[in-house]
């Protein structure tokens, strides 16, 4: 009996031991911010830039800001999963590449998904609790994201 | 000796293992096509060889004087004809358009009975169509314009497709696809007779627009809630 616990055991920390093999490579810019990037598309005041970086862009742009346990598997395998997904969606670093009427649509959507406390996602915050927008960020946010999208829609 | 075999098992077990739990990691998407099927209305009308205006199946009687009906109506010939010289006449890509406007419709009418799931497999129809369309027969500048619209277009079927079950959801990029639908029908035109409505009610009279094929309303924004809210803009 004993020793099917052991092997078990064995073969189970030999798995976690292989997977750490496994480290793809890394969602980060290294600092060659595009010229795409949404912060060079609009002028962006700081501190909705601030709220952007803080609460968005470890999903939503090429630059992620990896914690400790992101080096551990299979952690990193669900966490690329989530940035994959979020960037496919709306990625900040690339949305000058987006077309007129997708970058309006993006807004609009960002609109929405911030309203409904749809974004950013209860499992990200609960890890990462300064990612929580509070009332007076989402605010701000808000603010922001409603006059750019009306701005765009007016100059079409 | 032999705890080392035991051993050497083991690891070799577990190598094993891994490559299967990593092999199955890379999901297989299957991509599925969809095949519309043609159905083909090959019923041949006869007529009554004395009584011309008397039409029926072969081998029936005519109601005026019993006679077997023999005659091939040849207008039923002349009908089909005249609608596939239409069909030639018109490019193949304002049949795209149509494509796209027919099942932008039918996801409408989906939301229009609250039906969530219906909506989300018209969207996937919808795709389906945008995937296919042929821009071969436009020019560059055009086909620059129709990309981008299908391209946003393509983004919000998507997520309706994706969605079903969270009819509110598919709501907000309804509206969304209704401005590209709009924008579609405004630069390509299209063949059928259509009307944009409008709902002051919805996301705060910002974007309660969709296109309709009916005179009368049916809010695809509330459904049964508030089926007949709103009103016509214009037509298209």
């Amino acid at each position: 009996m004993s020793s099917i616990i052991k092997k078990i055991a064995l073969s189970g920390s030999a798995i976690f031991l292989l997977m750490q093999l496994y480290q793809p490579e890394r969602n980060i810019d290294y600092v060659r911010v595009s010229p795409m990037h949404f912060f060079k598309t609009f002028s962006v005041p700081a501190k909705v830039q601030d709220v952007l970086q803080t609460s968005c862009f470890d999903c939503h742009s090429n630059n992620t800001n990896y914690p400790w346990y992101s080096y551990v598997q299979p952690v990193r395998m669900l966490m690329d999963s989530h940035i994959n997904e979020g960037k496919e969606n709306l990625n900040f670093s690339e949305f000058g590449t987006y077309s007129k009427r997708k970058q309006r649509s993006k807004l609009d959507r960002m609109i929405k998904q911030i309203k409904s406390d749809e974004m950013p996602l209860a499992s990200y915050t609960m890890i990462h609790r300064n990612a929580i927008l509070t009332n007076e960020n989402k605010a701000l946010l808000l603010k922001w994201i409603e006059k750019k999208s009306d701005s765009i829609l007016a100059n079409n | 000796m032999k705890n080392l075999i035991k051993m050497k098992k083991i690891i070799l077990s577990t190598v094993l293992m891994a490559i299967v739990v990593v092999g199955c990691n890379q999901k297989n998407k299957q991509e599925e096509s969809v095949n519309p099927e043609a159905t083909e209305n090959t019923s041949q009308l006869y007529s009554c060889p004395m009584h011309p205006e008397v039409t029926g199946k072969q081998g029936e009687e005519c109601s005026k004087c019993g006679m077997e009906l023999t005659e091939p109506v040849a207008q039923t010939e002349t009908v089909s004809e005249e609608v596939k010289t239409v069909k030639v006449a018109a490019t193949p890509f304002s049949a795209t358009v149509d494509a796209n406007v027919n099942d932008y419709l039918k996801v409408k009418n989906a939301l229009v009975k609250d039906d969530s799931n219906g909506a989300a497999a018209a969207a996937k129809a919808l795709l389906a169509t945008f995937n296919a369309a042929n821009t071969t027969s436009i020019d560059a500048k055009m086909k620059k314009e129709y990309i981008e619209i299908a391209d946003d277009a393509k983004e919000h079927a998507e997520h309706i497709a994706d969605n079903s079950g969270k009819i509110a959801h598919q709501r907000e990029h309804f509206a969304l696809l209704s401005k590209d639908m709009n924008d579609m029908i405004k630069t390509f035109g299209t063949n059928k007779k259509l009307y944009q409505d409008y709902c002051p009610m919805y996301d705060q009279g910002k974007s309660g627009y969709w296109i309709s094929e009916l005179t009368d309303i049916q809010n695809p924004y509330y459904g049964s809630e508030m089926l007949t809210c709103g009103g016509m803009v214009k037509e298209l």
